[in-house]
């Protein structure tokens, strides 16, 4: 009987425990590290797992940096081989926090929250603080947008002199994720 | 006047020749042919086993995945909740939930977060 009692409780949580997870696995995230007047230097990822816990605002979100697709072919093969050297790192991922999360406050219309977290790509780890996002509910679904800027020097990547003036340092990076209660 | 023709067609040959290097197209997974054909259960264990050599193994390859449906939307789908498929165009094939797939697609890596290995530029094989 206390076995059943146990187990009982146990699937209970557990239950409880999914509830709380709203999570997207086609996400998207664009970059772009353009210079003006010279080619476009962008990508889009649209294959972005996301998991938000309602209940505490926990964020976490990873990317596979083979996804990220360049409108040039040969710009994608020097991004994955050169840069982002993505069979070594194949992942970009993201843990935090949305500060002040409250899932009863939510309502269709944006309102504006930040999240504190690490980001890591090309095996680098870096802090970022206070990026500002954007999140409504809609549907019973939780919209999450926003934007930030990375510096390429931060994670350890080196540009060659003879393309430095055709891609900028600072590469800004939109996300917007759809997620749906699990 | 002939050495001047002879230059110029060499330079119109490099030009184009250069042109195409650097907007070639880019890779057309469906008209490849797979390097590995397994099931979804196979190639999920290969991954949950050593991730770093699955990667080695399978990263950026061609593969053709067979099993059934566990999951369906507009432009993905989930194959026995270990396999997603992202498609580049709607999924137009008449597939439902359950039914037994096959694919073919690009891998671009594990999902640690959902326990998923990840394909991109599927197409349905039957």
């Amino acid at each position: 009987m206390k076995k059943i009692t146990f187990l009982a409780v146990l699937f209970i949580s557990l239950s409880a425990i999914g509830q709380d997870k709203y999570l997207t696995k086609t996400g998207t995230l664009d970059f772009e590290a353009s210079v003006p007047s010279f080619e476009e230097v962008a990508a889009k990822n649209k294959s972005v797992t996301a998991i938000l816990n309602t209940k505490n605002g926990d964020f976490a979100a990873l990317a596979l940096v083979k996804a990220f697709r360049f409108k040039n072919a040969l710009m994608e093969e020097h991004f994955n081989e050169n840069y982002a050297e993505s069979d070594k790192h194949p992942k970009a991922t993201f843990k935090g926090k949305i500060e002040g999360f409250n899932f009863d406050a939510l309502s269709e219309k944006d309102s504006s929250l930040s999240v504190n977290g690490s980001l890591t790509f090309h095996g680098v780890t870096k802090k970022l603080d206070d990026i500002k996002l954007n999140i409504k509910l809609v549907d019973g679904q939780i919209v999450l947008s926003g934007s930030f800027k990375v510096m390429v020097s931060d994670f350890d990547i080196e540009i060659p002199k003879i393309v430095a003036n055709k891609l900028s340092d600072e590469v800004s990076v939109a996300f917007n994720f759809e997620l749906e209660k699990k | 006047m002939r050495k001047w023709i002879v230059i110029l067609i060499i330079l119109i040959v490099v030009a184009i020749i250069g042109y195409n290097y650097i907007y070639q197209d880019h890779r057309d997974i469906e008209s490849e042919a797979a390097e590995f054909v397994m099931s979804s259960d196979e190639i999920a264990t290969k991954f949950s086993e050593n991730v770093t050599l699955a990667e080695q193994t399978f990263l950026n390859k061609t593969i053709e995945v067979s099993g059934s449906v566990s999951e369906l939307n507009d432009n993905d789908l989930t194959i026995e909740d270990k396999i997603f498929c992202q498609f580049l165009n709607q999924i137009k094939d008449n597939i439902s939930i359950d039914s037994k797939i096959k694919i073919k697609g690009r891998v671009i890596g594990y999902d640690d977060l959902l326990e998923q290995v990840k394909l991109d530029q599927c197409a349905i094989l039957k």
